[in-house]
């Protein structure tokens, strides 16, 4: 038995793979550095999403992964247990963001530093003048 | 809630962040592009509390609305703002 939820669950599946395409197809065609920093961070955050769906649980009384008391019962566990989506995806994305973020701040930083050196953002261009095909105009 | 109505939510806004993420890929304009790569983050971040991780929904408004544009834009303000049409 195949739902109607369960359907519209993998088409979003296949949406984040295409998303994730278009950034990897950013990261490899483009040519300009700031350009190449944008498309990776649309990849990073399309494979956090892609975990955070996988751990979602496709049922009618799903709930938060928090406790609702600080005592719970027996047949609250139980209940919890059985309700809820999963936590470790979420933990994990939470410190992948993170991670991220000082990456693209690092790359940010060499990316200024290549303007100011080279005088071009293009990667090729920077690739000719260290080859000494052009003069660099910085 | 049904959980097609909030998975339908979902789908829609994948296809929001799939037609952001191609804008800012073919956008000249880096600002440009930033915006678009900051409206894909908007909808990443309604599709985090649709699939109730409402921690990551705080840090990751923060991060992809706040920080990453103003990361780029600083070095886009140090940098040139305009894509060039390179010939190879």
């Amino acid at each position: 038995m195949v739902s109607v939820a369960y359907v519209i669950y993998v088409a979003s599946f296949i949406t984040l793979a295409c998303t994730a395409a278009v950034g990897v197809y950013g990261v490899l065609a483009k040519r300009n550095i700031i350009k190449k920093i944008i498309a990776l961070t649309i990849v990073g955050d399309t494979a956090n999403t892609f975990a955070i769906l996988l751990g979602f649980r496709v049922s009618a009384n799903v709930m938060p992964p928090v406790l609702p008391s600080l005592n719970p019962s027996k047949e609250l566990l139980t209940r919890f247990a059985g309700a809820a989506v999963d936590p470790v995806p979420q933990a994990l994305v939470i410190t992948a963001i993170v991670i991220n973020l000082a990456i693209t701040a690092f790359l940010l930083f060499l990316a200024v530093r290549i303007y100011s050196l080279y005088g071009t953002l293009d990667y090729g261009k920077v690739i000719r003048v260290r080859r000494g095909e052009l003069d660099g105009e910085g | 809630m049904n959980p097609a109505f909030a998975l339908g939510i979902v789908l829609y806004l994948c296809v929001t962040a799939l037609v952001a993420s191609i804008l800012a890929i073919r956008a000249r304009d880096l600002v440009k592009a930033v915006a678009f790569s900051a409206m894909q983050s908007v909808a990443y971040a309604i599709i985090y509390a649709l699939l109730l991780a409402p921690d990551i929904l705080f840090v990751y408004v923060a991060v992809g609305v706040g920080i990453y544009p103003i990361l780029m834009l600083y070095a886009i303000s140090k940098t040139k703002r305009f894509e060039e049409v390179s010939e190879g």
